[in-house]
């Protein structure tokens, strides 16, 4: 279980400060909503650790987040777009998800391309790959990863309604197959639809569950 | 919408025009100056010693290569050093570094002399414990020690500024991929880097291909003299003017050569270190060696300019600070450099303005071109075809002095100008040209309300590149300086000839304080005077 107690972030000079409390179980979507400079990505951030809190814990199945930096905790993070480096091929991307001296890498990232449905787009440039495939790449390459928390920063804001629909399909798939602990922030509507097991709206600063 | 509207009738019609014919009066000079140079009637060669043009355009040739690589070598590990460092007092550093480009050549070389030279602070040093170091400072190791620190520095703020540009998500991303500091290298910061480094290349090629000062002060002798310094030694030595002549063909060819593959690709000054993101430090192992560079970087460039000021801010100030024609020498460089950075900026702003109202790269590209005049005649070159010009019209050349001190000082600083004030404005017309249009507001209302208030930084640095380059020129007054009408740098290099080191280190230390203050007074002061007025 990912959980947030008493989260707080306060930036100096500014009157409000954030305080989150929430719980992902493994295999679920959280969805959070909330207007723009709500706060719904500084949650993000904290979780990811880009920010430290001013206060409160945050753990995962008991274990202390809040010690380990960015590149030590158990989190892939996906955002609206720059998920890949463009002027490297899909493959090279999949890469930097492994260890450099990785024998089996060729396998392993030819298994995550097949996975998300582009199983012969590993020589293309990321340059020249559509949005929606550039955001399949990007969950091909947390497969790789083997992290168990995926935070998801309005990762299809930016997609047709057809291939964000499909997205959402494959990220559905790929946390009940995975058992990851998913927490997405967005303004769609159609998310919270079509993938929230839980739903947050978060205002003043604070998480308040909603009903779905 | 742009590419539509008749020429007449657009919303920009006064930009378009004003842009135009500094454009226009541009080209007018440089062809000017171009004929007066190549269809001069002089008499044939006087003296006995003709120069070896092979031999000069080998040398300028191989300083300038050899400088091009070393400071690209130590911009890419200062920049990165920089990137990722975080210390007390790291922003100072960032402007310290960033003074390099207004940094006086002839102050530099000065200051390399009293760091390595004999009687300098490391023979000094080694001599307290009875070392010597019996090598000389003077020759191409000597050259290319100042040339690097000058342009290893510029290379760093320009590298440092891409790097800083690196998308925050992008770097979130790689932090959360765990990459290692070469792979981070690789994957982020060399394709940021990367496509700055021909253009900014190709600029620093030029800047040591024509320099002057400092190969005059520390080449050490002919053997390694570049062709700048041999057009002036043929004008005010042998009194020459054929061999000067030639000499400053084939140095406009040969910049034309260099000069039009990177004409349009002039890496942006603006600012670096000003925009806010993600901090990622890199592992252990790494940071010795970012402090290591970031240490011997501050030794490398802060040492000699250290050395200038101590020197120089000694027992001798006094002694010229009583010389009438210290303060005559520094009320001609206060005015020449004022006038020819409020020059710079009109030449600039109407140039880059004019600019962003074409939608046509051609037309475009026009603009563009007579900024970069610079580039393809050199500064003492420039300084030579007006020294013909004014002789042809039968001008007396102390009367046309200040008048071309101000207008060569402000085109040798006009590329530099604009690609500070050029992004920016782009930047603006992106943002607010529909609504500015929706609102009728044109010409100079939309300078006042919109692009004035926003860019008052970027028209500071403009001025400081317009009042520092003229204050620390060496090139254009090397040609018009006398006895009677004189510059801080033309009187310092004539107390250099005399061997009045102490006079020389005084003005030296003037001279560098008065552009450290400009460079960064400036910027600050003019983003003051545009918030207060918006």
């Amino acid at each position: 279980m990912l959980e947030a107690e008493q989260l707080t972030f306060a930036q100096p000079g500014q009157p409000l400060s954030y305080v989150y409390d929430l719980q992902v179980a493994p295999g679920e979507i959280v969805v959070v909503t909330g207007i723009s400079g709500a706060g719904k990505s500084t949650l993000l951030d904290l979780i990811a650790g880009f920010l430290s809190p001013t206060a409160g814990a945050l753990s995962l199945n008991g274990d202390d987040l809040l010690v380990l930096p960015p590149e030590k905790r158990p989190v892939s993070i996906l955002f609206q777009q720059d998920n890949l480096f463009e002027h490297l091929s899909v493959a090279k991307n999949l890469a930097l998800a492994l260890p450099a001296n990785d024998r089996q890498a060729k396998e392993k990232i030819a298994n995550a391309l097949d996975e998300v449905g582009l199983a012969d787009y590993g020589p293309r440039r990321a340059h020249d790959i559509s949005g929606g495939q550039k955001q399949r790449v990007a969950l091909a390459r947390t497969l790789l990863r083997q992290k168990p928390v995926l935070l998801l920063d309005e990762p299809f804001a930016s997609l047709d309604d057809e291939t964000a629909r499909e997205m959402r399909a494959l990220v559905r798939c790929l946390t009940d197959a995975n058992q990851w602990h998913t927490l997405i922030v967005s303004h769609a509507k159609e998310d919270v639809r079509q993938l929230a097991d839980r739903l947050y709206n978060l205002f003043e600063g604070r998480l308040n569950p909603e009903v779905l | 919408m742009n590419k539509a509207a008749p020429f007449f009738r657009t919303f920009d019609f006064p930009r378009r025009v004003i842009g135009l014919a500094i454009a226009a009066g541009i080209t007018a000079l440089m062809l000017m100056i171009f004929l007066a140079v190549s269809r001069a009637d002089i008499p044939l060669s006087s003296s006995s010693l003709q120069p070896d043009i092979p031999h000069l355009v080998r040398m300028s040739l191989i300083q300038a290569a050899l400088t091009t690589a070393l400071s690209l070598g130590v911009g890419i590990a200062l920049a990165w050093a920089l990137n990722r460092l975080r210390f007390f007092g790291r922003q100072l550093v960032v402007s310290l570094f960033a003074t390099a480009i207004v940094a006086p050549a002839i102050v530099v070389a000065l200051g390399v002399i009293a760091l390595w030279g004999r009687a300098g602070w490391i023979n000094g040093l080694l001599s307290a414990f009875s070392l010597d170091w019996n090598g000389s400072i003077f020759g191409l190791h000597g050259i290319l020690l100042a040339h690097t620190i000058l342009n290893g520095a510029f290379a760093a703020h320009i590298l440092l500024a891409r790097l800083e540009t690196i998308p925050a998500r992008k770097l979130k991303t790689a932090q959360s991929l765990a990459l290692s500091p070469l792979r981070r290298f690789m994957v982020l910061d060399w394709p940021a880097i990367s496509s700055s480094l021909p253009p900014l290349g190709a600029i620093i090629f030029l800047l040591a291909f024509t320099s002057f000062p400092i190969v005059l002060i520390l080449g050490g002798g002919p053997a390694n003299q570049t062709l700048e310094v041999a057009i002036y030694s043929y004008v005010r030595l042998s009194f020459d003017l054929r061999a000067a002549l030639n000499l400053a063909l084939v140095q406009l060819v040969l910049c034309l050569l260099i000069v039009l593959p990177a004409l349009l690709m002039t890496p942006s000054l603006a600012d670096a270190g000003t925009s806010r993101h993600l901090h990622w430090p890199d592992n252990k192992n790494a940071r010795i060696l970012q402090w290591l560079i970031l240490l011997l970087a501050l030794v490398g460039f802060g040492l000699p300019l250290l050395a200038v000021l101590v020197n120089g801010l000694g027992p001798g100030l006094f002694g010229v600070l009583v010389q009438p024609r210290f303060w005559q020498a520094a009320l001609t460089s206060l005015s020449i450099g004022t006038a020819s950075a409020i020059l710079t900026l009109a030449l600039a702003l109407g140039l880059a303005t004019a600019r962003n109202s074409f939608a046509s790269p051609l037309a475009r590209t026009a603009l563009a071109l007579p900024a970069f005049a610079y580039l393809v005649i050199p500064a003492l070159v420039l300084s030579l075809g007006f020294f013909l010009a004014v002789r042809k019209l039968q001008i007396p050349p102390a009367d046309a002095a200040p008048f071309v001190l101000i207008l060569a000082n402000a085109l040798l600083a006009l590329p530099f100008a604009i690609s500070v004030l050029a992004p920016a404005l782009t930047a603006i017309d992106r943002r607010y040209r529909r609504t500015a249009r929706s609102l009728a507001l044109g010409g100079f209302t939309r300078w006042r309300l919109v692009e004035w208030p926003l860019m008052g930084r970027a028209v500071g640095i403009a001025l400081a590149f317009g009042f520092c380059f003229s204050l620390g020129d060496l090139g254009v007054i090397a040609l018009f300086g006398t006895s009677e009408f004189s510059t801080l740098p033309w009187l310092m290099f004539r107390a250099l000839g005399a061997y009045r080191t102490n006079d020389a280190a005084a003005i030296a230390s003037v001279l560098l304080l008065l552009t450290l203050v400009a460079f960064w007074a400036l910027p600050p002061l003019m983003k003051k005077l545009s918030h207060a007025r918006s």
